[in-house]
């Protein structure tokens, strides 16, 4: 029998805080949403000031990279070099979403709404950071 | 030379019978006409995600307290999502369950429980009517008479979601 790990809500919000301490030296306002590796909501917070856009986006952005198993910045350079055939793929191809990797072990994802995209991403990456993972 | 006129004959005995049985019936609730609006609480400023948090985690407290395994969101005044937690081991399913029961409280204007009730009732027609969900565990949370948002807890039964959801909701609702 096959086991993997799993995120628990404390790990949420481990990530969560990180992430939102990340926007808010920023100034940055933003939604963040924290999803398993099946695309589905664990947890998500919209910032004062982050639109109901944002909450759609970020959750979006991560289910694509959790279901993908890859950042959705992987998707947007693909597209951007020429492949657009990959539009046809059922995946937000924009940057701001971030694979959480246990290992070689999927285990969820983070998606970023609200400000630049490689912003974005910088602020997810700041999550991910505080569960403390070898990479 | 047909059947035609003694078919009329019985369609129309069956009309007037039925006229005769609806005329003998009760009046129709429906046709009452309120003086007021019901359910008539002015939309305010979207809640603050410190308040929205604030009301998840007394849910998920109390949740947590009785063993339970329960999804919890907290949308603003427009019925938009502001924050969500899922705790550990909560089913799939009322991730959208819990969003859809906060969204329809806040679009409403009243508990889901009021929906749940009418149905039960006997009044189907709330089933068509757009963005219904017909189970309690939805609460409107209003601040200084104005709805500000909404919370819903889905997980357990009706009656477990809504333990929750009045716990969050009571941080804001005083």
């Amino acid at each position: 029998m096959n086991s993997k790990p799993c995120l628990t809500l404390e790990d949420c919000k481990k990530i969560g805080a990180a992430s939102e301490a990340e926007a808010r030296k920023n100034k940055w306002n933003v939604t963040i949403a924290i999803l398993d590796d099946g695309g589905h909501i664990l947890w998500l917070e919209r910032m004062d000031g982050a639109t109901p856009f944002n909450a759609e986006v970020a959750i979006e952005k991560g289910r694509s990279a959790a279901v993908s198993r890859r950042t959705t910045k992987n998707w947007e350079d693909r597209v951007g070099a020429g492949r657009n055939a990959l539009l046809n793929m059922p995946v937000l191809p924009i940057q701001g979403g971030v694979p959480i990797m246990v290992g070689a072990e999927c285990v969820g994802a983070v998606g970023v709404s609200g400000v630049q995209s490689h912003e974005d991403e910088q602020i997810a990456n700041a999550g991910i950071a505080a569960l403390g993972l070898k990479v | 030379m047909s059947l035609k006129p003694a078919v009329q004959a019985v369609g129309a005995a069956i009309l007037a019978a039925f006229a005769l049985g609806a005329a003998a019936q009760q009046p129709n609730p429906m046709d009452v006409v309120p003086d007021k609006m019901p359910f008539d609480i002015p939309y305010g400023a979207p809640i603050s995600l410190e308040h929205a948090q604030t009301a998840i985690a007394a849910a998920l407290a109390e949740s947590k307290k009785r063993g339970w395994k329960l999804n919890v969101a907290v949308v603003d005044s427009g019925g938009n999502l502001v924050a969500f937690a899922r705790q550990d081991g909560a089913q799939l399913a009322s991730i959208a369950i819990s969003e859809h029961k906060a969204r329809a409280a806040a679009k409403f204007r009243r508990e889901t429980k009021a929906f749940e009730a009418g149905i039960q009732g006997g009044n189907n027609y709330l089933i068509t009517l757009d963005d219904v969900v017909g189970s309690r565990g939805g609460i409107p949370l209003v601040q200084d008479g104005k709805l500000i948002g909404a919370i819903g807890c889905s997980g357990g039964t009706g009656s477990q979601d809504e333990v929750g959801c009045k716990a969050g909701a009571a941080t804001i609702n005083k």
